[in-house]
């Protein structure tokens, strides 16, 4: 087995590439995409996937090749006594450059909508994250937050409406988290004392996760909410529901399950 | 493998840069040297690897015990071997951590204690085990008593189950809380404090959960009347064994189990229903809610109410702050105790140089166990958590850890809050007279639901005043 | 070649100190070999604790809550060995901690870059000998610091990043904090670097051997010179919000609090600033710190590449500028680990472009190392096969930062496994491979011996197995945050728990393997077959010196020819050509100049 080392060095593409292939049908992929612009971003990393894939197994293959064929013990040919090309370190200059500048450029939309765009609509409600709890302050029927008829959850089960852009004003009451909606492909972090805005759209009910994303203390993983996306009559009822429980006098008004 | 021969040979020849001696030695290629070479490390090798998976194959800690109450059983001095049979009563009503026992008698259902109880693993259909150990004991620790690992770091601290007082709840004073308020907190969390929902979880979990808790909350009454009755009526040498003695058994079942659970099953009676003519109407307009406001207002600074003395003249909660909460009581109290010890020693060795003969020994006695029992109680000492303040809590916030409806509130006020300095307003059981009426009440929840939307709130919402004063605590 | 024989002899004389007590040769010695050695051993020890704190993380990510082996049975016997989650917390900050400040930096710079810098350049000593001993020294107040954080109560759990107000509030119990004690260790560590950068500096600069231009030096030391300037530009900023972070902990000045902000366990402090301040004085060091942890592997892995291909290091100028380039880039591009931090957006679009940019010389060295082979006499020696692994995981490492840089795809991976996969590509794939690879080459130097070969190479094949069983699936794990100590509370993560129970395991198996290396090591210190002065018929300087070289490192005085890669030369019928040997035309050889 005198080519035993440079098997080994192919290993890694063959596994690697097989590993992206294999992964998906075990559902070890993206988690599903709910929202009308994750495609988007889920485009870009196929794209970057594909690109850096074929850069990958060029390179790989390369080492693994020349590992296989300037191998001392079979390679009777002399050594190729170069110190370099010119020709070569300019293309493999400008060819990797002009297409690094293309990717960011083809970025740069995808990550103004999701980040600088902000549609001019009525927030849908605020978040506040807490050690350990996402709270959410709709704003009730005046349509203003930080007023009495404000309906707020402490229970991290957070419904907002399908089919519609939704607003959302996110805060921190103590310190550094992260509102991440993993099947929404959206993510950003609370600072306190700073207003974040972060806006998407649903465009069919569904359940998914709410993950804290930035470490923020030891209950970080104890961090969780639930999104349900209802369409507007149904989110419309349930936020009435709601109003009616907090606003209850009596005892039997509110059981819990 | 190897490099090439030729250039070994040149070597030799070489001496252009050291006269004395050659740059290169001539040494045989590294990889060629080995071969003659055997390497012994195999050995060494088979040793390492049994080393560790020795190492890591005892490195496993035995499964969690329950613990004896220590504080309570040092401060009664509990006879070692009365401690033992206590321990052993337990175990035969209650189970351990992992296998939980619901006695018949106690009406708690085995099946959800089975669920919450041992330690963390999911089933192949995904089903949960240990939700107790995955959620809770961190913080509330194995036996319930409130000092998990997580407990040191908490402010407020995690709850002790053990004396069965909980504070949020919709019962009079000195009643336990019903499933349903149990439920609530596991549902909603406590804003303001570690405890977070668990909302997320599914209901049957959740349910399970509060079983477990009711399960720790009647083993520990259970301990400290079985630890109160040792230390009152036995002697160290007297024999505690319900299992040979019927009478024990007769007294243990029915004179104190029997109390702890009627009081958790009669709770659901003793839930305060606040007056259908009391309560506000649904349809008041914003003046009429103003209105209701300004007198609770009146009240609250009004002596009657006297809300003002502990939540203070702004309602941040820098009223009266120097109080403690019946846990945190007593710890402060055990070390009080302790250190009382410490002057009866001093006082106990003055009287020593006075004293003669028979005297002297006796004294002499009274030193060596007062010594003994200091000893025990600073070992207790150290693994309870430092007392801290109870800090009344700051109204401008919006952030009501027992809830934020009007009857959540209302019960706050009406009941007070059950092991803490805030006292009940309202009847101490059904039909006894309380300082407020429940109109008093209703316009003192709309003041308390009004003040974070005063003006002067607004600036304020993450006053200072309240917060450094906790952390200055004692 | 006059003009060298010229300078010969105004070369100046270092005198140095005599053999002195047991205590100034091993313990407090100036000579620059020692402490390398020094540092080398006490890092090895650091990596054994952070490997064995990693084992902890990842034993709760595949069996979360179950009872930890050791650990859970030495703190939390009365949970059944369950771990706290804070526990949890404090075991990923420590490793962090420890793998990066007390393991990668001083093992680069401290013990490779002492060890080799005068060595390659053919210098006796370090320019500064006793600031050189005092940067091993301050490492110890870090040591201490680090290692006492574990016994006040609780561990740093606020990640290495430690970011306020987090940083502030977190264990807040009793006087002694940890947070204080790894804000002091990273202070400690900050004057060691910079004092090793300072005399690193001097030294390249003022203590080559006659004709050693700097484009005749050896990779490796152009590794160490970028390094040292890194480091003497950004450390300032980082002791800066160092002491920064410790004021706001110590009496509460706020300089990353903002207004009116509170928290639990937290002194009331004065308020006023930014959290997210922090984050750009952390990360305008921690970016550059991050090329700090790499160019000198790079550079030493040059040097292996080069030697073992029996071929000249292709593009040899190519090679500095992108060092420097990385270099220069390195300083703009911090921003990038902010991207949702809630800096501005369009701030993030500007460092994107220079990110992607950054990419751009790691590319540039990548094809030259495989220009390297090209055409060589490959000989799949130990520190070969690390220093090819080097390049095969650091092209994994250096593609998957581009998904990174790209910020729409950063919203989705940051702070997710992907990037943990990705520095640990570049760090420990990348890195530990290089510094493995180094060991193995230079150990011989190091202690006159030789390592066992076969064994070092079941060691790279474990290894490099179980490296890429670990760290390669985090790639898939789309989504699946870091840092939780139960992300199995998610219905989203659920699916990942058999691929992170595949995971551990390579991981266990991985320390297991690292039995061998430590074994090899010292049983081939004291039992190797002899080494000789260049076993691996190497180029450079340092193997032109007695194995192991003495006091004041060369017997002769060592005057350089031509540049380090000279493999294959037509000009000699070897097929190596040291830097010292005059060219055959030049006979006879230029006097040597005795160095005592």
């Amino acid at each position: 087995m005198k080519h035993f080392w440079a098997l080994v060095f192919l290993m890694v593409p063959v596994c690697g590439v097989l590993t992206f292939i294999i992964a998906p049908h075990y559902n070890v992929w993206f988690p599903k995409d709910i929202s009308a612009n994750g495609h988007v971003i889920d485009h870009l990393f196929m794209f970057i996937l594909w690109l850096t894939g074929i850069i990958f197994v060029a390179t790989e293959g390369a080492l693994f090749y020349f590992a296989w064929k300037y191998n001392a013990r079979s390679n009777p040919e002399p050594v190729k006594f170069s110190h370099g090309s010119h020709t070569l370190e300019v293309v493999w200059t400008i060819l990797p450059a002009v297409t690094l500048l293309f990717i960011a450029i083809y970025q740069m939309n995808a990550w103004a909508d999701a980040k600088m765009r902000r549609p001019h609509i009525p927030v849908t409600a605020e978040i506040t994250g807490r050690q350990f709890n996402w709270d959410v302050r709709y704003p009730g029927k005046d349509g203003v937050l930080h007023t009495p008829d404000d309906i707020v959850r402490t229970d991290g089960d957070i419904h907002f409406p399908s089919g519609e852009e939704v607003l959302l004003i996110i805060k921190s009451q103590d310190v550094l988290h992260s509102f991440f909606l993993p099947n929404i492909r959206l993510k950003q972090d609370v600072v306190p004392g700073m207003d974040q805005y972060m806006w998407f759209k649903v465009p069919e009910p569904a359940v998914v996760d709410i993950v804290c994303a930035e470490l923020c203390g030891w209950g970080h993983y104890k961090m969780q909410g639930r999104a349900t996306f209802e369409p507007r009559p149904a989110f419309d009822e349930w936020l009435s529901q709601k109003y009616t429980e907090q606003e209850s006098h009596r005892v039997a008004e509110a059981p819990i399950q | 493998m190897g490099i090439d021969k030729e250039t070994t040979r040149q070597e030799d020849k070489e001496t252009w840069c050291d006269p004395v001696s050659p740059c290169l030695p001539v040494s045989p290629s590294p990889c060629l040297a080995m071969r003659g070479r055997e390497f012994s490390a195999t050995a060494w090798l088979c040793i390492g690897l049994v080393g560790v998976a020795a190492f890591v194959g005892c490195g496993k800690a035995d499964p969690p015990q329950f613990r004896l109450n220590m504080m309570n059983v040092v401060a009664k001095q509990v006879a070692p071997q009365h401690q033992q049979a206590i321990a052993n009563i337990l175990g035969a009503m209650f189970g351990t951590p992992d296998k939980p026992y619901a006695m018949p008698e106690t009406g708690l259902d085995q099946k959800k204690l089975n669920m919450a109880a041992g330690p963390v693993w999911s089933d192949q259909a995904g089903e949960d085990h240990g939700l107790y150990r995955r959620h809770c004991a961190h913080c509330h620790g194995i036996s319930g008593d409130g000092h998990g690992p997580t407990a040191d770091i908490l402010n407020p601290y995690p709850r002790d189950y053990r004396p069965g007082v909980f504070k949020f709840k919709s019962t009079y004073t000195s009643a336990e809380p019903t499933e349903a308020d149990l439920l609530r907190i596991v549902h909603d969390g406590i804003p303001g404090t570690a405890m977070p929902s668990f909302a997320l979880l599914p209901p049957d979990q959740r349910a399970a959960l509060v079983e477990y808790v009711k399960y720790l909350s009647i083993r520990g009454e259970m301990e400290k009347a079985l630890e109160d009755y040792v230390a009152d009526n036995l002697d160290p040498g007297d024999k505690f064994d319900p299992a040979s003695n019927a009478e024990t058994k007769k007294l243990i079942l029915d004179d104190m189990l029997k109390p702890i659970v009627e009081a958790w099953q009669t709770a659901k009676d003793q839930v305060i229903v606040p007056d259908e003519k009391s309560i506000p109407p649904d349809n008041r307009t914003v003046a009429q809610i103003a209105d209701s406001a300004d007198k609770g207002r009146e009240l609250f600074y009004g002596t009657q109410a006297n809300c003002v003395k502990c939540h203070g003249p702004t309602a941040l909660g820098d009223g009266q702050q120097d109080d403690y909460s019946d846990w945190n009581k007593a710890t402060h109290d055990f070390i009080q105790a302790t250190n009382a010890k410490l002057a009866e020693m001093e006082a106990l060795r003055k009287d020593l140089t006075k004293a003669k003969g028979d005297d002297a020994e006796h004294i002499k006695e009274q030193i060596r166990s007062t010594q003994k029992e200091y000893k025990e109680r600073e070992a207790v000492i150290a693994t309870l958590l430092p007392p801290r303040h109870a800090i009344p809590r700051n109204l401008r916030e919006g952030i009501l850890r027992g809830g934020r409806r009007p009857i959540d509130i209302f019960w706050r006020i009406s009941a007070g809050i059950r092991g803490m300095p805030m006292p009940a307003s309202g009847p101490a059981a059904p039909g006894a007279p309380g300082t407020l009426t429940q109109e008093q009440i209703w316009q003192l929840v709309d003041y308390v639901q009004s003040l974070p939307f005063e003006p002067a709130s607004q600036p304020l919402k993450k006053g200072p005043v309240n917060s450094s004063a906790v952390s200055t605590g004692e | 070649m006059s003009t060298i024989t010229a300078d010969l002899h105004v070369q100046p004389q270092v005198a140095h100190a005599h053999r002195g007590s047991f205590l100034t040769t091993y313990v407090f010695s100036r000579d620059h070999k020692v402490i390398g050695i020094q540092f080398l051993f006490s890092t090895l020890i650091w990596f054994l604790i952070g490997g064995l704190l990693a084992l902890g993380v990842r034993w709760q990510l595949a069996w979360p809550w179950s009872s930890m082996p050791i650990l859970g049975k030495l703190v939390y016997s009365a949970q059944g060995g369950q771990i706290a989650p804070e526990a949890y917390t404090m075991l990923f900050t420590m490793h962090a901690t420890v793998m990066i400040f007390l393991v990668i930096i001083p093992i680069l710079a401290g013990a490779f870059g002492n060890f080799l810098i005068p060595l390659m350049i053919g210098a006796e000593d370090m320019a500064f000998p006793t600031l050189n001993m005092l940067s091993y020294w301050f490492m110890w107040p870090a040591f201490v610091c680090f290692g006492a954080a574990f016994f006040v109560g609780a561990a740093p759990g606020a990640g290495w990043t430690s970011y306020p107000p987090l940083a502030l509030t977190v264990f807040h119990n009793g006087w002694l904090q940890p947070q204080m004690l790894w804000l002091l260790g990273i202070a400690f560590v900050g004057v060691s670097s910079m004092m090793g950068s300072v005399n690193y500096l001097t030294t390249i600069i003022q203590m080559r051997a006659p004709g050693m231009t700097m484009f005749r030096l050896p990779m490796t030391i152009w590794g160490m010179f970028i390094t040292a300037v890194l480091q003497a530009f950004a450390l300032p900023v980082l002791t800066a919000a160092v002491f920064m972070q410790l004021l706001d902990l110590t009496v509460g000045t706020g300089f990353f609090i903002p207004e009116g902000w509170t928290a639990t366990n937290m002194a009331h402090a004065a308020g006023g600033g930014q959290p997210l301040l922090w984050q750009h004085l952390f990360w305008f060091y921690s970016h550059p710190a991050v090329y700090i942890m790499i160019l000198p592997a790079m550079g030493m892995v040059s040097d292996i590449i080069s030697c073992f291909a029996r071929k000249p290091l292709f593009g040899y100028k190519p090679m500095v500028y992108s060092l420097a380039g990385i270099a220069g880039l390195g300083f703009i591009v911090w921003g990038h680990h902010m991207f949702v931090s809630g800096m501005s957006p369009v701030l993030g679009m500007t460092f994107m472009v220079a990110t992607m940019f950054i990419a751009l010389p790691s590319a540039i060295k990548v094809f030259n190392w495989l220009g390297t082979l090209w055409g060589g006499k490959i000989q799949f020696t130990t520190p070969m096969l690390f220093a090819m692994a080097f390049v095969s995981m650091f092209i994994i490492g250096g593609l998957s930062g581009i998904f990174m840089a790209a910020t729409p795809v950063d919203i989705m991976i940051h702070d997710t496994y992907f990037i943990v996969a990705h520095f640990h590509y570049v760090l420990f794939a990348g890195t530990a491979m290089g510094v493995f690879g180094g060991i193995y080459f230079w150990f011989p130097k190091m202690f006159g011996r030789m390592m066992n070969d076969r064994w070092g190479k079941v060691h790279f094949l474990l290894t490099f197995m179980f490296l890429n069983g670990v760290f390669f699936p985090m790639h898939v794990l789309i989504g699946f945050p870091r840092r939780l100590a139960d992300p199995y509370h998610y219905a989203t993560f659920k699916v990942f728990q058999p691929i992170n129970q595949f995971m551990t395991i390579c991981a266990i198996l991985l320390v297991t393997s690292q039995i061998i290396f430590v074994v090899n090591f010292f049983y081939s210190m004291f039992f190797g077959p002899p080494a000789g002065r260049n076993p691996w018929h190497s180029n450079t300087l340092e193997w032109q010196a007695p194995s192991p070289p003495g006091h004041g490192n060369f017997d002769f005085q060592p005057v350089v020819f031509r540049g380090p890669y000279e493999y294959g030369s037509p000009e000699v019928d070897i097929d190596y050509y040291p830097q010292t040997m005059p060219p055959p035309q030049n006979q006879p050889a230029p006097a040597p100049v005795p160095a005592h």
